[in-house]
């Protein structure tokens, strides 16, 4: 036992003083494995501050109350969750009952409490340029039950009903000396203050009565004196009220004490996201292994020589395996170490840009000791496992071989390339399984796996495309011919980092890939409401003023040309075209106009489901007194029912037959039902409206801005909306940005580490060359080429492992609906043709450029032996 | 030097007569070491004397000749399956020449060693010369004097490395205490 | 006959003030055409650096380095290089071939880095390896060969493509007599079709089959042996 200890002890002395004899290679495995680490850390530190815990965030929303109580109109019975932000639901049916009141609270809860009320809102108000919403509250503001909502920054609280105080975000867009309400009230602005709770939204603050909230008002009672029990939560409950009581959130009730309604469970994760879950960090850890095994290969290589000699002394494999794992024991706990430190440290100084970002406030900084344990753990893990197959092979190694000089790898094993390809086609098979089963569910989960059991076995293949490779090399120029066989010779540094580049590549190739198919399939799928460039104004409430509307539009861009729209009011009556005995022509239909069925004498230029033959019929048809009708497929009719079902009222419905032109759209889907003619509208009673404001435009995008706003100004419910085409969503070319990104990084590093360490271990080699008469720049073409194998055989195994996923991806995510209403292809597929050449032949290049650039170009003279 | 039993060993194969005998030695030993036929005959007499060789009579040109008895014939063969002993190693003129110089004051022996050494070295290369001119013919009497050269090489060369030992010997007791004449002669090796 | 390499007065001193180490001291050294020179000294003693300053690999701190009639010592190190790969051919006790590379590709290399075409240089490293007798060695690995072998291949890599100068360190060190005879007597023939040779070994008998022994003793000559250097016949007066 204590033989075991000292030479535990004694392998960790070696392996520390290796480490610090080595600086440059034992810093590239702190780093490696330091900035997963960090990087975790901050991340869990700033999610962890963020999430104001319940303790945490008591302040904010209680105050110093004991409980706050949030009333809800309606009296339905409340079934909450202790904290009733976490879970909360409402006895539907509405019985009807009064709402609570203030005093009413008190009564319940009996004591002699004091209490406020708390009211908040949304209310529009006057802008330097037109009209903004803003979050109103108002509070008794010197009531020592609401310190802590609110935090004043400048000015003081206000003294009256006709004072308020706003926060940063209103203050910013500019109201001037008072605030002015939609109703036109006046409110001199004394101070600005801040919610405790919530950024990045203007908000007010006033004494009760500053604003006329009336019903849309959400009444909560801060609730002081001796604490809230359990019991009493739930009495109030029943009368429909929610209750946030300090005393319950910091001694919450057990299980089975919560009402049935609620049980749900707290936080449970759903399986798919833990499936995400798992396979990240898996892929994670494989990413460190393989990027950080070389270097500790290089290290194992170095101490052959002295674990040959232990061996021939009587040492057991397992104590030379001990050498090797003691310097990845000491390397990971180093980075470890510094990683949790980094991410402290990091996330402190980024709070900032998080805080910005984020429209909450976050709370104070909170580490999150026992998170940080674990990812240094998995930091420590991953320098193991990154050591642990050097330290096997450094105990196996042919001690005759090594003490005779002889460097370079033993023979390939034939098992494992025979084990890739198994997993190699089971990963294949469990993609092609997933693609099958389409949208119906169930694709996505056999797909994530078959790709991480695909990469797998691909790793165990690249000793033999390595070997290949050089056995193919012999007419190449000498740089690259020695690169590749030095490569294949030496496996235990080389077949790391060539993995890590092709597992990085294959992840990029396949979410790339998975990416633009689905942005192919929006776009393709994409349906123009409207012409190019033309806009609509519509107002869906009822009074809409047409002409105002026209007025501002003009008012702002008079060169446009605005046409009215009129069709039939829907509020009180449902319109249906009907032919033969179909009962239902069009599945689905909606747009940017108020109403669904239009009224004209002749096709509106607005419509766009229609080709110019059947504009012309439908033209026809309306000149004489029809209908045009959209719908789901052809219809071979030549009239059409026309139903007005009227409700409320007395009800009822009017009919009448007529021509009609049908149009059989794509997708199922057209912007309004159809069009019929004044006098069939006439004929069936309905009532005929303005419906909004066309606008053929084109419009341009500056005058679309200013109109937009002049809308709003007239009616907060005026809407304007302009046809652009499909537009490729932020989110998307961010997302294939950050795969770049993220995919140049990765590879870089894999590269530059085998580069790195083929250079260290070439020495003797490279010492040769020159004492043989190379030039002293052939160490940069040796370098470029080590980095050109590792990065392009690397990276087109990786193209080819990751493009399997990736188009057997596309299937669940692009195909039609599996309840069989969609049409359209089986799948859509888009290869990222740009950014999968850029990985897979720009990138090497750049690599191999960079390393030729910065290689040092003087060659080792006299150091020939090591 | 053996002579008796190299004679021994010449009749082995066939009966010669004296001058005979000093030929086939000479040519055998390329001459390494001379033989004058006076030594020859009077080791024949010792032989016979001791009952070892016979007289055989004469041949065509009136030479007489001699062969080996019973007992001869055994003591060739016991000659040839003992190893030579090492009991009493023939005096070395250079190591007594040397002893002596590292103990008696006023000596150079650092310029001794290193003169001792170049000869030494010239006669290895001398000798390295002939092997080279000795091809490859694959006769017994060839590969037989190339064996006796590589015994003069080995010799040359081991008597080199001696001097080389000596030399770094010395060196190290200049930084030692030792008696006064050998620092003195040790410090002469250093300069 | 004409002097291959010269050396006049070299010194190389490494690091400074007290920790400076002056390996080569003053020393004056010559090899001509046709000639094999031996240098012996134990460890120490500066053969090695001898050797380096011979082949361009180290730069003396002081004086005059020529071979074949150029001084090495102003040449930038691309000339060098240059010269490395055309006239100076090196062979070392161990390590001397990249195991990467087959035996004809490491025989090929001093041509290949020179710029000559690969079926050219191929067919250059194949003459030389007929040579020194292993033509059936070509498509072999040096892994797969045994230390002789090896060291022929470092031989036949040093004279490949007619090099005039010849520099071997220790190059039977790790080998048994027989073999080690074998290898000198590749060097001598060499030697004897015209190159000169520099041979550094502490093995008398393998020195042995050099013209001329000379003894290095801290860095400085303290003497040669046999033949006398052909200067002194031809110019006496010379110094």
């Amino acid at each position: 036992m204590s033989s075991r200890l000292s030479g535990w002890r004694l392998a960790l002395r070696l392996a520390a003083r290796d480490a610090l004899r080595h600086r440059a290679r034992s810093l590239l495995v702190l780093v490696m494995i330091a900035l997963p680490v960090a990087a975790v850390g901050v991340a869990d530190t700033v999610y962890g501050t963020s999430a104001t815990t319940g303790t945490e965030a008591l302040e904010r929303r209680l105050g110093t109350a004991a409980a706050r109580v949030d009333l809800f109109a309606g009296g339905n019975q409340v079934f909450q969750l202790p904290d009733p932000e976490d879970g909360l639901s409402f006895d539907g049916g509405g019985r009807g009952d009064q709402a609570l009141g203030v005093d009413d609270v008190g009564a319940l809860l009996g004591g002699d409490r004091p209490l406020t009320e708390v009211r908040e809102g949304t209310l529009r108000y006057e802008t330097a340029r037109g009209v903004g919403d803003a979050e109103v509250a108002e509070l008794d503001l010197d009531d020592p039950l609401t310190a802590g909502l609110a935090e004043l920054t400048s000015g003081r609280w206000p003294a009256g009903p006709d004072e308020v105080v706003v926060n940063a975000d209103l203050a910013d867009r500019d109201p001037g000396e008072s605030l002015v309400l939609a109703d036109g009230t006046r409110l001199t602005i004394v101070g600005t203050a801040e919610s405790t709770r919530y950024t990045g939204y203007p908000r007010a603050f006033g004494l009760p009565g500053t604003f006329d909230l009336g019903r849309r008002a959400q009444r909560a009672v801060l609730v002081g004196g001796p604490p809230v029990t359990w019991e009493q939560v739930r009495a109030l409950n029943e009368r429909g009220a929610a209750v946030a009581s300090r005393a319950v959130l910091a001694d919450p009730p057990t299980d089975d004490q919560l009402p049935e309604e609620v049980q749900w469970g707290t936080g449970g994760i759903d399986s798919a996201t833990l499936t995400v879950l798992v396979l990240v960090v898996v892929m994670v850890l494989l990413e460190v292994v393989l990027l950080a095994g070389p270097a500790f290969a290089v290290g194992a290589r170095r101490q052959a020589r002295t674990l040959a000699l232990v061996a021939a002394a009587g040492g057991t494999p397992a104590q030379a395996r001990r050498v090797v794992l003691a310097s990845g024991v000491v390397l990971g706990l180093a980075a470890a170490l510094l990683g949790t430190v980094l991410g402290i440290a990091g996330a402190a100084a980024l709070m900032p840009l998080f805080q910005l970002a984020s429209d909450t406030r976050f709370g104070p900084f909170d580490v999150a000791p026992l998170h940080l344990l674990g990812v240094a753990g998995f930091g420590v893990l991953s320098a193991l496992l990154a050591a642990g197959v050097p330290a096997w092979v450094a105990s196996r190694q042919d001690v005759v071989a090594v003490l005779a000089g002889r460097r370079g790898d033993a023979r390939p094993s034939r098992r494992s390339p025979l084990l890739g390809l198994v997993l190699l086609g089971g990963g294949v098979g469990a993609s092609a399984y997933g693609a099958s089963r389409g949208t119906a569910g169930g694709g996505e989960v056999p797909i994530a796996v078959g790709a991480v059991v695909s990469v797998l076995g691909m790793i165990l293949l690249v000793p033999v495309v390595v070997a290949l490779v050089a056995r193919l090399s012999r007419r190449l120029p000498l740089p690259l011919r020695f690169a590749a066989r030095d490569a294949a010779r030496h496996r235990t540094r080389t077949v790391p980092a060539v993995a890590a580049v092709a597992a990085t590549v294959a992840g990029v190739v396949a979410l790339g890939i998975a990416v633009s198919s689905d942005e192919a399939q929006n776009r393709e799928t994409y349906r123009a409401s409207l012409p190019m460039g033309a806009a609509t104004v519509t107002d869906y409430r009822a009074g809409a003023d047409q002409d105002a509307y026209a007025a501002a539009v003009l008012g702002v861009a008079p060169d446009l040309r605005v046409e009215r729209l009129r069709g039939i009011d829907e509020r009180r009556a449902v319109v249906r075209f009907r032919a033969g005995d179909q009962a239902r022509l069009l599945t689905s239909y909606g747009g940017p106009f108020a109403a669904t069925v239009l009224v004209a004498d002749e096709v509106p230029d607005a419509l766009v489901d229609l080709d110019a033959e059947q504009r012309r019929a439908g033209d026809a048809v309306l000149s004489s007194g029809g209908v045009l009708v959209f719908a789901d497929g052809e219809v071979e009719a030549s009239t059409s029912r026309v139903v007005l079902r009227r409700s409320g009222g007395d009800g009822g419905q009017s009919a009448t037959t007529t021509p009609a032109v049908f149009v059989a759209v794509e997708g199922e889907y057209a912007t309004v039902q159809g069009v019929v003619a004044p006098e069939v509208a006439q004929r069936l009673g309905a009532t005929v409206a303005d419906t909004g404001l066309y606008l053929p435009g084109p419009v341009p995008a500056a005058t679309a801005a200013d109109v937009s706003e002049a809308v709003g100004a007239v009616r907060d419910s005026g809407s304007f909306y302009v046809e652009r085409g499909y537009e490729v969503p932020d989110e998307t070319v961010v997302v294939q940005l950050v795969l770049a990104g993220l995919g140049a990084v990765l590879m870089l590093g894999g590269t530059l580490t085998a580069t790195f360490l083929a250079l260290t271990d070439a020495r003797p080699d490279l010492a040769t060359l020159s004492a043989v008469g190379a030039a002293p720049r052939t160490r940069r073409g040796v370098a470029a080429a080590y980095a050109l194998v590792v990065g392009l055989v690397g990276a087109v195994l990786g193209a080819l492992v990751g493009a399997v996923p990736g188009v057997a991806i596309t299937y669940p995510l692009t195909g039609p609906l599996s309840d069989g209403t969609g049409g359209g292809p089986s799948h859509y597929l888009d290869v990222p043709w740009l950014l999968v050449l850029g990985v897979v032949v720009g990138l090497p290049l750049l690599t191999t450029a960079l390393v030729g650039l910065t290689a040092r170009s003087r060659l080792p003279l006299t150091a020939r032996v090591d | 030097m053996s002579v008796k039993h190299a004679l021994l060993s010449l009749l082995e194969q066939e009966p010669m007569y004296g001058y005979q005998l000093r030929q086939e030695f000479e040519s055998r030993t390329g001459g390494t070491w001379p033989l004058n036929v006076g030594q020859v005959y009077t080791t024949l007499t010792r032989l016979e004397r001791d009952g070892l060789v016979e007289a055989a009579g004469e041949d065509e040109d009136g030479h007489e000749r001699w062969r080996l008895t019973e007992s001869g014939h055994e003591e060739v063969a016991t000659w040839f399956t003992t190893p030579v002993a090492r009991t009493q190693p023939p005096r070395d003129e250079l190591a007594i020449k040397l002893a002596l110089a590292v103990t008696v004051p006023g000596v150079d022996v650092g310029t001794l060693i290193q003169r001792q050494r170049s000869a030494s070295m010239t006669a290895l290369q001398d000798y390295t010369r002939l092997k080279r001119q000795a091809g490859a013919s694959g006769e017994a009497s060839d590969l037989a004097w190339g064996l006796v050269l590589d015994s003069l090489v080995f010799a040359a060369e081991a008597e080199i490395r001696w001097l080389d030992h000596c030399e770094a010997r010395l060196r190290r007791a200049a930084t030692q205490e030792v008696p006064a004449t050998a620092a003195a002669a040790a410090e002469q090796v250093t300069r | 006959m004409s002097a291959v390499l010269r050396l006049v007065d070299v010194h190389r001193v490494h690091g400074e003030g007290e920790a400076a180490v002056r390996a080569l001291r003053g020393v004056s050294f010559t090899a001509h055409a046709g000639e094999l020179v031996a240098v012996m000294g134990p460890s120490g003693s500066g053969k090695s650096t001898l050797l380096t300053i011979s082949g361009g690999l180290d730069q003396p701190t002081e004086g005059r380095v020529e071979v074949e009639g150029v001084d090495v010592v102003g040449l930038s190190q691309q000339q060098r290089a240059r010269m490395r790969r055309t006239s100076i051919g090196y062979v070392f006790q161990g390590f001397n071939l990249v195991p990467a590379l087959t035996a004809v590709e490491n025989v090929a290399l001093p041509r290949e880095l020179d710029g000559v075409r690969s079926g050219q240089a191929r067919r250059d490293a194949m003459r030389a390896l007929e040579e020194v007798g292993i033509p059936e060695l070509a498509d072999r690995f040096p892994d797969d060969m045994s230390g002789g072998q090896q060291q022929r291949v470092a031989i036949a890599r040093a004279v490949v493509g007619e090099r005039r100068l010849i520099l071997a360190d220790e190059p039977t060190g790790a080998l048994d007599t027989e073999t080690g005879e074998e290898i000198l007597r590749l060097l001598r023939a060499r030697c004897d079709a015209g190159a000169a040779g520099v041979l550094v070994t502490h093995e008398a008998r393998h020195a042995a089959w050099a013209d001329r022994v000379v003894f290095l003793r801290d860095g400085v000559v303290v003497d040669e042996s046999g033949s006398a250097p052909v200067e002194d016949l031809l110019q006496a007066s010379h110094p």
